[in-house]
């Protein structure tokens, strides 16, 4: 009873993190139809700006905002430059601009900081938390993880439904063509959509990055992991990307935690049977249901 | 920046501008296909002016044509004597041109309400306004009392008839100086499309909207219009008073079939 506590907290701050990049995702996807493939090699990055901001200034607070304000400059500078052009053009291209951007990143990371693992701080203490006499398997830095995303997916669904530039990007993803003849900037709100994003991956980044270590593909598996997240969630739904994302990474703890010394080898397996079956029984994953598209 | 706001302030400030509309040798199409071929019409100021023709005849691209959704290879749109031919949407839409397209023009999933708030993102600083926000929607809700009872409800759950009711209203709350409708009626029981019909009137005469409407059911528009416009082929065949048109009984049979 106790392991299975363990492993649902434990599960519960690793899900936060792929729930973080899921809904980096789901906010691209819904402004251009299109899959960030770079979004963990962008988090990546900005992680490492993180870490030098960290080790000139002894503040971990200097480095987690500038990590965050990179996130938005690199999403945005990201659309502007290497998406814009592909707009309206055969989606293929798009994808394969989003992969070569995430080589380029992972290629830069290396020549700048080498490949070697490197630690990264957390914000608080690691050492894990007890009830009593019980160890609750989390530490305060894994509640200080699940915080900080629910919080962000919480600012973002407050700004989504209560604000007009929430209105004017759900219009804008919904139905771009009466959003443009209404006169909403489109072009503007899919590059807000990329700053956001970015800002997410970035925090996912600086969240997970402690118990990763930091290298140039340290990202990778994330971002796997992300993408399961929010195909399970259903693509174009930010509240399936946090479910799928918690569902995931309790899953994958239990997996790693029951299975012994195989589980943790397996987690990539469980993943992906998790999402076969899922999109067995609900293809277009668990929050596509309310929606109408056509009509 | 103060001055500008200003100027665009008080221009909001009246409900509703008119504005005359002129299309000038209009050439517009999709790859190597010419869908308007040099296409001239004029509406007065707060008139109605139907648009008539056979499928393909180029009435839905000359409507896209003039809010900006297709980019004309040549000619002029002057609104009020200005040309804006070539600018995007978002641009026509803030200049005052709103454009209903046919038969897609509520966003289903969002509410009825969203989707009226949505028709104020072409004002001039809207964050500022929120008591003319708040003004605007009860005037639409007094005008749409189907929507008032639905605000908070998904558009998606409308009938056709609420749906088309939303689409006009939301077109209102953006304060256009003229309204380009595709195919109000289509798809609406006769009933309902009287209603639409008495609604596009009352827009002309009592708002002074300039309205250009394009129709399949030739035979009702031009009972509503002032001045008809029929299309063949991407190009203007007839153009006069609807009164002359629907008593023109050699073009009725050859171009609009009734």
């Amino acid at each position: 009873m106790v392991e299975f506590l363990q492993f649902t907290l434990s599960g519960i701050s690793f899900g936060m993190i792929y729930a973080a990049i899921a809904l980096s995702l789901v906010l691209i996807w819904r402004g251009t139809r299109l899959l960030n493939f770079a979004q963990g090699g962008m988090a990546m990055f900005t992680t490492y700006i993180a870490l030098e901001v960290i080790r000139h200034t002894g503040s971990y607070w200097a480095g987690f905002a500038v990590a965050l304000a990179a996130g938005v400059v690199l999403g945005a500078v990201a659309e502007l430059v290497v998406i814009r052009p592909t707009l309206g053009k055969p989606e293929l291209n798009a994808v394969i601009i989003t992969i070569g951007l995430l080589i380029l990143l992972e290629g830069l990371a290396g020549i700048l900081y080498g490949g070697q693992y490197r630690s990264f701080p957390a914000a608080f203490s690691v050492i894990g938390l007890k009830a009593g006499s019980t160890p609750l398997g989390v530490s305060r830095a894994d509640v200080f993880v699940a915080v900080a995303v629910l919080a962000a997916a919480l600012l973002l669904a407050i700004g989504f439904r209560y604000t007009s530039a929430g209105l004017r990007m759900r219009a804008a993803a919904f139905n771009a063509t009466v959003a443009r003849l209404s006169g909403i900037r489109v072009a503007r709100v899919i590059t807000v959509g990329w700053a956001l994003a970015g800002l997410l991956g970035a925090l996912a980044g600086v969240l997970v990055s402690p118990s990763t270590f930091l290298y140039p593909n340290s990202m990778d598996s994330i971002f796997v992991f992300g993408f399961t997240a929010a195909v399970i969630g259903g693509l174009d739904s930010p509240a399936g990307a946090v479910v799928g994302g918690l569902l995931l990474g309790v899953a994958l703890s239990y997996a790693g935690g029951y299975l012994g010394s195989q589980g943790s080898d397996l987690t990539a397996l469980v993943a992906l049977g998790i999402l076969v079956v899922v999109l067995m029984f609900r293809p277009n994953g668990i929050f596509s249901g309310a929606r109408v598209r056509r009509v | 920046m103060s001055s500008a706001t200003g100027a665009q302030g008080t221009q909001g400030d009246q409900s509703h501008g008119s504005a005359s509309l002129e299309v000038e040798d209009l050439v517009a199409g999709y790859g190597e296909v010419v869908a308007l071929d040099r296409v001239t019409i004029t509406a007065d100021a707060a008139t109605i002016t139907a648009v008539l023709g056979a499928n393909g005849a180029g009435k839905t691209t000359l409507l896209r044509a003039i809010s900006g959704m297709v980019r004309p290879r040549s000619g002029r749109v002057l609104l009020d004597g200005a040309d804006r031919a070539g600018r995007g949407p978002e641009d026509m839409a803030r200049a005052g041109i709103a454009h209903v397209p046919e038969g897609q023009g509520v966003i289903a999933e969002l509410t009825v309400e969203e989707n009226l708030r949505i028709g104020m993102m072409s004002w001039p600083g809207i964050a500022w306004r929120r008591a003319e926000r708040a003004a605007a929607l009860a005037e639409a809700y007094e005008r749409f009392t189907v929507l008032a009872d639905r605000r908070r409800r998904l558009a998606a759950t409308l009938s056709g008839g609420e749906r088309q009711m939303l689409v006009i209203a939301r077109a209102l709350v953006a304060r256009p100086r003229v309204l380009l409708l595709d195919e109000p009626s289509l798809g609406l029981a006769p009933r309902v499309m009287t209603q639409v019909m008495d609604m596009v009137v009352r827009l002309s005469r009592e708002n002074g909207i300039t309205i250009v409407l394009v129709e399949q059911n030739a035979r009702a528009a031009l009972a509503i219009a002032d001045r008809g416009v029929v299309l063949n082929l991407g190009r203007v065949v007839a153009a006069a008073e609807a009164r002359a048109l629907a008593a023109d009984v050699a073009l009725r049979h050859h171009y609009l079939g009734f």
